[in-house]
């Protein structure tokens, strides 16, 4: 039995192989002397003493071997000597070696790039110990998709819900903040979070306290609040005497009471929150009626999480929420009619919030996966390449007493070293698509971004990736390896008896190459003619000359007339500064993320069974907006300073929302209910044209613009035309909001032109980057495999093309013959690829928006141009080999057996 | 792996009596090189136990792993290098508890044997 101590000594015997071993083999020396001597004394002649010893004992070396195992930890020191042996013959096959590698790396770095997009945007999990066993909890929202709950509904969840160890519930709030009362107020962003936030999500803060349970029982009584970390570092220099002292929220002073842990950001995976304040000063950070947040049951603001209790399935709370919902609905019957109560995983959630972005996940990942096969194929063909070679040396080796599966882990050894190695490489590869990636930025003042990097989950897939491909690759050829016919491998000249069947497996691996590689092409061609096209039209209002800036009075809590007024004169004065020729205000800026949304019933419309009106994006804007960011109104008029808050409601709304509700009539003078049935009239006065509004790319949205002086709004972005450059314009806007309101915020100061960039150009930009690469990446590698095997396949015939062209055979016969091969496995994977490439238009659609395919022309001239690109590059790549083949020397040829 | 497991345990039952027996043979002669634990292994058998070293020299080693044995370069009576092997503290322990489970085993087996005659 061995003891720990014997493995510890074992071990290190292993890591200082060298220290020993002559001691070792002294000690059987001295043996067999001593046992001579003992012979000699005996009365046999040294000679004959000496044999009988040797006899005796047994020899020496088989000894040896007995020592060296109870040395060590034999399987270790036969790793390090297959480690050593794989990277002597890696070594001396540098060209085998470096495509090899290099092949692996871009299958390794494809991965390692689409994966950490990814995980970036859907996978990575929340920052909370066992985030999986946290869900969200309830309504669907059917504008945004998220799970919204009104505080009531909370606590009647909370208080009923058996299966979740703890629920809790938040609202994400901006407000103003400042250090000091002095200090002015810059945009910051944060959570009010119901009392248990900090035990449910597992967090307990880093300095300081949580908030006490008597902090979340009464309204804007306890304005205490707890700091986000990298927020306490970059604002309080990381000062531990924060604690007690006053900042402004919202014009309003609270307490710090602590500050959370470096590694929690938040319940967000993009947004990295400031800070943390009771729910019940949730009436500091709305302008609505101070009870209404915690009275009304469809106030559906709050994000509720729960985490499930040990033991308990997501299938039994969903159950258990169905009853719930349906006593809600019953008690409830006007604020909960079908209010179904969904739970969710974080994953679900930003899936179904984002489905686009899900699916060009998923195609990124399914892109990389054939890349990796591509790739893999190659050092497949180049490993069976080398199979006549190597058989015979595994042959050797077993015909020396090497047994098989010691052979067979040592080519798996090779395969992981090869795969390591690429694997290495292919985090470069994976390195350069992050610093791709990070170009990505939502522009905001705040700290919401994506953070693509290279972290421990990137490198962990990576390995798993290299460990799969080189199972891929290197399993089959290492087990057939092991199974070598020794006689008929050391008989064969050319080791004939190994690889024979094998070409055609290589064959199909090659065709499988062209095709995935033409696949990769069209999807690449498509994206970027899509992209083009879709581009071209510009996004339906002008981009130039344009600034924006964004001021909420609500975080000084003005009233809505105050509001009203404040944006009211903010535009008046803008349109009077010199070098500004038009201002407008508008609640929702283009390509501003998702847009405010109105519920509205139009006349006349039949709905489907079951609904009874829709809900539509919209914004608030004044007289000044259409003209000032040149968007031409088709029909009717656009609005006036006339349509204020006394006259008749008035709305202007796109083509998409004339065309869907009034289909063949004249729009104007149609009306709608605004929130619900019993809402009031607004007769429609204008036809906007459909222009792109959160993507430059995006399939055409309903759309409905209210007036400003109708519709009170709590933040708006100013949008200022320039005579000149626009960022000229910054100091003197802002200038003028200070002279209004020294301590409004001001946030959001960019041109037109850097949001739509940011906000849509840069993004498509690198999706068509990185799957054009791909694409190229994936064509690389396929003329690699071809190259590779085409000239394998000739170099195997050298003596049936010698003996050919001795007998009549010219030079372009035998060139044709190489070359027809060649030529028939390129058409094969050709057509295979093209018909494989038949659902990339749709899947494009369903990820960008309807036309990116575009109509039967440019997909036939895709597939032509892809079609061309490749039988021309691989044509070139299988002449090569071909063309050497037909120069092969008859005579040389025949006499080199 | 149910053979793999019979052969080893009977490998085992093999290796701890040969334990026993080097660990009682220095405990008889005091430190002793290795050819002189075979020699005297063959003489207290009558010649009928001959180790060769590649079962002796592992066994050793296994010992001295465990802490069982120390071993020394030292030189014998005839003026020659060799491997002397000692008791240690532990290894006498181990010899105490071993050969009492081992007369306590032989006890039984005996019992058993004559009983079944």
């Amino acid at each position: 039995m061995a003891t720990l101590r014997e493995w510890i000594s074992r071990l290190v015997a292993t890591l200082r192989p060298r220290r020993g071993e002559r001691e070792l083999e002294q000690e059987l020396r001295a043996h067999l002397e001593l046992a001579a001597e003992a012979a000699e004394q005996r009365g046999q002649s040294p000679d004959d003493a000496r044999r009988a010893a040797a006899h005796d004992a047994g020899g020496v070396v088989q000894a040896m071997e007995a020592l060296r195992e109870q040395r060590g930890v034999p399987w270790l020191e036969d790793l390090a000597r297959d480690l050593r042996y794989g990277y002597r013959m890696l070594a001396r096959n540098p060209g085998f070696t470096a495509v090899a590698v290099v092949s692996l790396a871009i299958g390794v770095g494809a991965n390692c790039a689409a994966f950490s997009f990814a995980d970036t945007l859907l996978l990575r999990p929340l920052t909370v110990p066992r985030p999986a066993e946290l869900l969200t909890i309830g309504q669907v929202n059917p504008f945004e998709d998220s799970l919204d709950s009104s505080y009531r509904d909370f606590a009647d969840i909370r208080d009923r819900s058996r299966s979740f160890a703890g629920l809790t519930a938040f609202a994400k709030s901006t407000a103003g903040f400042a250090p000091s009362a002095e200090a002015p107020a810059k945009l910051a962003i944060g959570l009010l979070v119901a009392g248990n936030f900090f035990d449910v999500v597992g967090v307990e803060p880093q300095l300081g306290r949580d908030f006490r349970p008597e902090e979340n029982q009464a309204p804007s009584r306890d304005a205490v609040v707890i700091l986000g970390h990298e927020f306490w570092t970059q604002q309080f220099g990381a000062d531990p005497a924060i604690l007690g002292r006053t900042v402004r929220l919202n014009g309003a002073d609270f307490t710090v009471v602590g500050v959370t842990p470096a590694r929690f950001t938040g319940v967000d995976q993009f947004v990295r929150f400031q800070f943390y304040a009771p729910l019940m000063m949730w009436p500091r950070f709305t302008p609505d009626d101070g009870a209404r947040p915690f009275e009304a049951r469809d106030y559906r603001r709050l994000t509720v999480m729960g985490r499930l209790r040990r033991g308990v399935t997501r299938a039994q709370a969903q159950a258990e929420l169905a009853t719930i919902a349906a006593d809600l609905e019953r008690a409830h019957p006007d604020t909960n009619r079908n209010g179904r109560l969904l739970v969710r995983t974080e994953l679900q959630n930003r899936i179904a919030q984002a489905p686009p972005v899900a699916t060009l996940a998923a195609m990124l990942m399914g892109l990389a996966g054939a890349v990796l096969f591509v790739a893999c194929a190659n050092v497949a063909g180049l490993l069976a390449s080398r199979a006549p070679m190597r058989a015979r040396e595994v042959a050797m080796r077993l015909a020396i007493g090497a047994g098989r599966r010691r052979v067979v882990r040592q080519l798996i050894t090779e395969s992981m070293l090869i795969a390591f190695a690429g694997a290495l490489l292919g985090l470069g590869v994976g390195y350069a698509a992050v610093r791709l990636f990070s170009q990505i930025q939502i522009p905001v003042d705040l700290p919401i971004a994506p953070t693509f990097s290279l972290d421990r989950r990137v490198l962990l897939f990576s390995i798993a990736v290299a460990l799969v491909s080189a199972v891929l690759f290197g399993l089959a050829p290492a087990l057939r390896a092991g199974r070598t016919d020794l006689t008929a491998v050391m008989k064969a000249s050319d080791a004939a008896g190994f690889g024979r069947r094998r070409p055609w497996g290589r064959r199909v691996l090659v065709g499988g190459q062209v095709a995935i590689a033409v696949v990769l092409l069209v999807v690449a061609t498509f994206t970027y003619r899509g992209f083009q096209q879709q581009l071209t039209g510009g996004p339906g209002f002008r981009t130039d000359r344009l600034l924006m800036m964004s001021v909420a009075p609500k975080q000084l809590r003005y009233s809505e007339a105050q509001a009203q007024q404040f944006f009211e004169r903010l535009a008046e004065a803008a349109r009077l500064t010199p070098g500004v020729t038009s201002a407008t205000v508008t609640r929702y800026m283009p390509m501003d993320g998702i847009p405010p949304s109105i519920t509205i019933v139009p006349e006349g419309f039949e709905f489907p069974p079951g609904q009874d009106s829709v809900v539509i994006a919209s914004s608030v804007v004044d007289e000044h907006y259409f003209e000032t960011i040149d968007l031409p109104i088709l029909r009717g008029r656009a609005f006036q300073p006339t349509d204020s808050a006394d006259a008749q409601r008035v709305a202007i709304v796109n083509q998409v929302v004339a065309e869907r509700y009034w289909r063949s009539q004249d729009p104007i003078g149609k009306r709608f209910r605004l929130d619900g049935a019993r809402g009031p009239w607004v007769i429609v006065v204008g036809v906007a044209r459909t222009s792109k509004y959160t993507f430059a790319i995006e399939n055409p949205k309903p759309f409905v613009y209210l007036p400003f002086r109708q519709q009170p709004a709590d933040s708006m972005f100013l949008l200022a035309e320039s005579s000149g450059d626009p960022l000229l314009l910054a100091a003197p806007l802002r200038e003028l909001v200070r002279g209004l309101d020294a301590n409004l915020p001001i946030a959001n100061v960019r041109t037109m032109e850097e949001q739509y960039r940011l906000r849509s150009l840069v993004v498509l930009d690198v999706i068509v980057t990185t799957i054009g690469a791909m694409g190229a990446m994936g064509l690389a590698l396929a003329v690699v495999g071809l190259y590779g095997l085409v000239a394998y396949a000739a170099s195997r015939r050298t003596k049936e093309i010698g003996i050919r062209m001795a007998i009549g055979a010219d030079r372009a016969s035998v060139l044709r013959m190489v070359l027809g091969q060649g030529l028939l496995l390129i058409a094969a994977g050709l057509g295979a690829g093209l018909v494989a490439s038949m659902g990339a238009g749709p899947l494009l659609d369903s990820i960008f928006a309807r036309g990116m395919a575009g109509d039967r022309g440019t997909t036939l001239f895709a597939f032509g141009l892809v079609a061309s690109t490749v039988l021309l590059v691989a044509l070139a790549a299988a002449y090569i080999p071909a063309r050497r083949a037909s120069m092969i020397n008859p005579t040389e040829a025949l006499r080199s057996e | 792996m149910p053979n793999r497991d019979k052969a080893r345990s009977k490998t085992d039952v093999l290796q701890g009596t040969l334990d026993l027996m080097v660990l009682q043979t220095l405990a008889t002669l005091g430190s002793q090189h290795g050819y002189a634990i075979a020699a005297r292994l063959e003489q207290v058998s009558a010649g009928a136990l001959r180790l060769n070293m590649g079962t002796l020299y592992p066994g050793l080693m296994r010992l001295e792993q465990r802490g069982l044995i120390r071993g020394d370069w030292g030189v014998t009576d005839t003026s020659r290098k060799a491997r002397f092997y000692t008791l240690t503290a532990a290894g006498r322990r181990e010899l105490k508890s071993e050969r009492a489970e081992w007369e306590r085993m032989t006890t039984i087996m005996r019992t058993l044997l004559q009983e079944e005659a």
